[in-house]
C-alpha cells in the first residue's frame, strides 16, 4: 500500500504526546496498573486523550491541536490534574522522567493488544527494555515538501532537545553517566536514527517508502523509529528525541521552543539543508545524550564547536522575535532558565540521589514534581 | 553414655520444614498452587499424626512463630498507604463495615449452632482478621499489582487491626465477667492496645538512626529483621501484642520515609525460612480432636464471612473507582485467616485469657479449612483479576 497523501494541517500548529510512568506508592517501582486507571478515566470525559502503551506500567496522553503556549500549557495541566486525581483514588503514583531508574524490564507486563503482542514477539526483550518514556511533539506543516524541509533543517537542533529534556540518568538501578539513557534503548531498534535525505515528498513517498515497503521490512510509517519522522495522516512532523520531562511546564516549553525554531527556519534565510549536515549528527547526538547541556556540538557548516548550552542560548536570541509573534515568550524564558541556570531534569535527579543515596527517592521526587510543577 | 534421640524435636522440626518447603516448590511448579498451601497442609497432616504436638508446646517455638508473623506485619504496615484512605474513603468505609458485619454475622451463625456466648464472641472477633502471612506471600509469589491487590493488602491490614481491637475488647469483657474488676478489664484492653502501638511507633522513630549506619540493601534488611525480633521480645515480655506493635512499627517506618530495599521484599531467604516454619507450626497446633463436630460450623462461618466480604466490596466497587468484578474478587481474596487468628489466640492465652484454649475446639474446623483453602482462593482471585505477572518460561 503506497503512503497516503500528506494531510492538511495548519502550519506551526502543535500537538504534544507524553508517555508517563505508573509507580506504586510504597517503593516507587513501576506498577502494572494502566488497566485500572483507564477504566476509571473512561467514566468521565478526559481533557485530551489517554491511551495504553506497550507495558501495563505506562500510559500516554496527547493534547489536541494547539497553536499557542498558554492554551497548550492549560490543556497539559488539565490532563495532569485529572490523572493525578484518578491515581490518588487508586493509590497509584504517576511521574515523568525518560526512564524508571531501577525497574527491571523482565518484570513488565505487556498490555494486551494485538500490535503490542506482535511487537513483543518480534523484538523479544528489546520490547520490554523499551519501557522508556518520551515526549513527542508534532508540528503542523503546510505541505509534504515543507515537512521534509523542516525535518532535515531541524537535524542541527536535535541535540538541543535531547539536552534540554534529558531526564533519564539512571537505568536498571545504576547511574549510566548519560543524561538521557533512554535514547540508548531506542538505538537498539533496527529502524532507528535519522530519516533518509530527500527534500521532495514525492521522492520520499513514491521512491524511498515504496522501495522499503517492497522489501517487506516495513508496513507503515509506524515501523520507523526515527528521531524525527513525518506523519502524513496528521500532516505533521514528529520530534521524538525528548525524554518526558518531570513537569508539564517543561514539556510545554520544549514544544513552543520547537515551534519558534520552525517559524524561523520557514523564513528560509539560512542555506537549505543538505546530506552533509548529517556528518556530525551522531556525534552531536551522543554528546547531548551523554553530557546534556555541557556536551559539545559541532556545526556541520562552519565546523566550529561549542557547548550545547551556548548554542541554545545563541538560538534563543535568534528565535525571540518569533516567540513574540507566536506569544510563547514565557516558554522561551523557561528554556533559558533551564539552559542557563537550573539545568535539565537529569541534573536535578542526580542531585536528589546525591543527597539521599537512594534510587527510590528520585522517583518520589518525580511524582512530586509532576504534581506540583517546577520548584 | 548419652542417649541418641533421632526423632526428637531437634531433628523432627528441620525435617518437617524440609518436607514442607520441598512440597511447596513442587506444588507451585507442577500445579501453580500457592506454596503456603503446602506448608499449611504438611503442618496439618503432621500435627494430626501427633508428630508436632510434643514440640509445639515449647515456648521458644511460639516466640519464633510470633517473630515470623511480626516480620510480615511490619512489612504490611510499611506497605499500607494511610493517605489512600483520605483520597478514597470508600476503602476505609468498606473495611469498617465488613468488620462489623463479619463480627455480627459470625456471632449470629455460631448462635445457630448453639455455641456458648463467650466462645461466639471470641470466634466472631477472630473472623474479622485476614491473615497477612498468606496474603503477603501469595501477592509476592504472583508479583501481582492492581486494584484487587491494593485493596486486599489495605483491607488485610485494617482487618488485622480491627480483629486485635475486638479480641482485646472481648478479653476485657471476659475479665470483667470473671473477676468483676473493671480496672483489670480496662487494663487488659486499653493498656495492651495503646502501649503496643506506642512501642511499635517508638521503634519506627529510632530505626532510621540505626539504619543510617547500614545503608546497603543487605544491611537495611538485616537491621529491620533484628529490630522486629527485638520488638517481639519486648512486646512479649511486657505482655503487649507483638503483632500490633509490628504493624505500628511498619506504618511509622513508612511515615518516616525509610526506604526499604527493592530486592529484599519478604525479608529474603530469612523470610522464606520463617514462613515455612510459621505455616507448619500453626498447622501443627491445630489438633484434630473435635474436627468433625466443628466442620459444619466451620463451613457455615466461612461462607458467611466470605459473603460479607464479597457483598461489601461489591457494594463499594463503583463509588471507589473500580469495577464490580474487581470488587467481588477483592472480597473473595480476603479469605485467609488461620495463621493470624491462631497466633492472636495464642497471644491471648499466654496473657491469661483462659477462654482461648477452651474455645479452640469450636473453630478448629474453620481454621483447618482456611489454612489450606484460603491462600488458594486468594491466588485464584488475583489470577481472575488479571493482576498477576505471567510466570517466566
Amino acid at each position: 500500500m503506497p503512503l497516503e497523501p500528506f494531510g492538511k494541517s495548519a502550519a506551526l500548529s502543535l500537538g504534544v504526546e507524553l508517555e508517563l510512568q505508573l509507580v506504586n506508592t510504597v517503593d516507587f517501582d513501576l506498577t502494572s496498573s494502566a488497566n485500572d486507571l483507564l477504566v476509571l478515566l473512561s467514566r468521565k470525559p478526559f481533557p485530551g486523550t489517554v491511551t495504553p502503551e506497550i507495558t501495563q506500567s505506562m500510559i500516554e496522553i496527547a493534547t489536541g491541536i494547539q497553536t499557542e503556549h498558554a492554551p497548550l500549557l492549560a490543556e497539559l495541566r488539565g490532563m495532569r490534574d485529572t490523572l493525578v486525581a484518578a491515581c490518588d483514588r487508586l493509590n497509584i503514583g504517576i511521574a515523568g522522567g525518560g526512564t524508571h531508574p531501577f525497574q527491571r524490564w523482565s518484570e513488565q507486563r505487556v498490555f494486551s493488544r494485538p500490535r503490542f503482542e506482535q511487537i513483543s514477539q518480534l523484538y523479544g526483550y528489546l520490547a520490554k527494555q523499551f519501557t522508556v518514556f518520551g515526549q513527542h511533539v508534532h508540528v503542523g506543516c503546510a505541505s509534504g515538501d515543507d515537512a521534509l524541509f523542516l525535518l532535515h533543517s531541524l537535524s542541527r537542533y536535535v541535540p538541543h532537545f535531547i539536552a534540554l529534556s534529558a531526564s533519564s540518568p539512571f537505568f536498571q538501578g545504576v547511574d549510566t553517566l548519560f543524561d538521557s539513557a533512554r535514547l540508548n534503548s531506542v538505538f537498539a531498534f533496527p529502524l532507528s536514527g535519522r530519516a533518509p535525505f530527500t527534500l521532495s515528498w514525492d521522492d520520499f513517498a513514491h521512491g524511498y517508502f515504496m522501495k522499503m515497503e517492497a522489501t517487506g521490512v516495513v508496513k507503515s510509517m509506524k515501523d520507523f523509529y526515527w528521531d524525527i519522522r513525518p506523519k502524513p495522516e496528521f500532516g505533521t512532523i514528529e520530534l521524538r528525541v525528548c525524554d518526558t520531562p518531570l513537569t508539564v511546564e517543561r514539556a510545554a516549553a520544549l514544544a513552543c521552543y520547537l515551534q519558534a525554531i520552525c517559524r524561523r527556519l520557514l523564513e528560509r534565510l539560512e542555506p537549505p539543508p543538505e546530506e552533509d549536515d548529517y556528518l556530525v549528527y551522531t556525534f552531536n547526538r551522543f554528546q547531548a545524550c551523554r553530557f546534556g547541556l555541557d556536551g559539545t556540538m559541532v556545526d556541520p557548516r562552519t565546523r566550529e564547536s561549542r557547548t550545547i548550552r551556548e548554542d541554545i542560548l545563541a538560538t534563543l536570541r535568534h528565535v525571540e522575535p518569533h516567540g513574540a509573534v507566536l506569544r510563547s515568550l514565557p516558554a522561551l524564558e523557561e528554556i533559558e532558565r533551564c539552559a542557563a541556570r537550573a539545568g535539565n531534569h537529569a541534573t536535578h535527579l542526580r542531585g536528589v540521589f546525591a543527597q539521599s543515596r537512594n534510587v527510590q527517592s528520585m522517583v518520589q521526587e518525580s511524582t512530586r514534581a509532576l504534581r506540583t510543577g517546577p520548584e | 553414655m548419652m542417649g541418641v534421640d533421632l526423632i526428637g524435636p531437634l531433628v523432627a522440626w528441620p525435617l518437617m520444614l524440609l518436607a514442607a518447603w520441598t512440597a511447596g516448590e513442587w506444588l507451585f511448579r507442577r500445579w501453580q498452587l500457592p506454596r503456603v498451601c503446602a506448608y499449611g497442609a504438611i503442618g496439618v497432616v503432621l500435627g494430626g499424626a501427633g508428630l508436632s504436638h510434643a514440640t509445639s508446646a515449647q515456648p521458644t517455638l511460639g516466640f519464633m512463630a510470633n517473630v515470623a508473623l511480626a516480620l510480615t506485619l511490619f512489612e504490611l504496615g510499611y506497605r499500607v498507604n494511610p493517605r489512600w484512605f483520605r483520597h478514597n474513603p470508600w476503602v476505609l468505609i468498606a473495611g469498617l463495615v465488613q468488620a462489623l458485619l463479619t463480627f455480627g454475622g459470625v456471632f449470629w451463625v455460631a448462635g445457630q449452632f448453639e455455641v456458648a456466648i463467650d466462645h461466639r464472641l471470641v470466634l466472631a472477633a477472630l473472623c474479622v482478621a485476614t491473615s497477612p502471612a498468606a496474603v503477603m506471600r501469595v501477592t509476592h509469589e504472583l508479583r501481582s499489582a492492581g486494584q484487587v491487590t491494593e485493596r486486599l493488602l489495605h483491607l488485610c491490614a485494617l482487618n488485622c487491626l480491627l480483629a486485635v481491637l475486638l479480641l482485646k475488647g472481648v478479653v476485657g469483657y471476659w475479665h470483667l465477667e470473671t473477676s468483676g474488676e473493671l480496672g483489670k478489664a480496662a487494663f487488659n484492653s486499653v493498656y495492651v492496645i495503646a502501649l503496643s502501638l506506642v512501642v511499635g511507633a517508638v521503634f519506627g522513630v529510632i530505626a532510621p538512626v540505626l539504619n543510617r549506619l547500614a545503608i546497603s540493601s543487605q544491611g537495611t534488611t538485616v537491621t529491620f529483621a533484628i529490630l522486629v525480633l527485638l520488638l517481639s521480645g519486648i512486646a512479649q515480655s511486657l505482655h503487649l501484642s507483638p503483632l500490633l506493635a509490628a504493624l505500628a512499627f511498619g506504618a511509622i517506618a513508612r511515615e518516616r520515609r525509610i526506604m526499604l530495599s527493592h530486592a529484599q521484599r519478604n525479608f529474603g531467604a530469612l523470610g522464606d525460612v520463617l514462613t515455612v516454619f510459621l505455616f507448619v507450626f500453626v498447622g501443627g497446633l491445630l489438633s484434630w480432636t473435635g474436627l468433625l463436630t466443628s466442620l459444619l460450623l466451620g463451613i457455615s462461618v466461612l461462607l458467611a464471612r466470605s459473603a460479607v466480604h464479597t457483598l461489601v466490596n461489591l457494594g463499594i466497587a463503583h463509588v471507589s473507582g473500580t469495577t464490580f468484578r474487581k470488587g467481588a474478587l477483592t472480597g473473595l481474596a480476603l479469605m485467609p485467616m488461620s495463621v493470624f487468628a491462631m497466633l492472636l489466640l495464642e497471644e491471648s492465652r499466654l496473657d491469661g485469657f483462659d477462654l482461648a484454649q477452651a474455645s479452640l475446639p469450636v473453630f478448629i474446623g474453620l481454621l483447618l479449612l482456611l489454612e489450606v483453602i484460603g491462600p488458594f482462593v486468594t491466588q485464584r482471585a488475583l489470577q481472575l483479576a488479571h493482576e498477576t505477572h505471567p510466570p517466566e518460561n
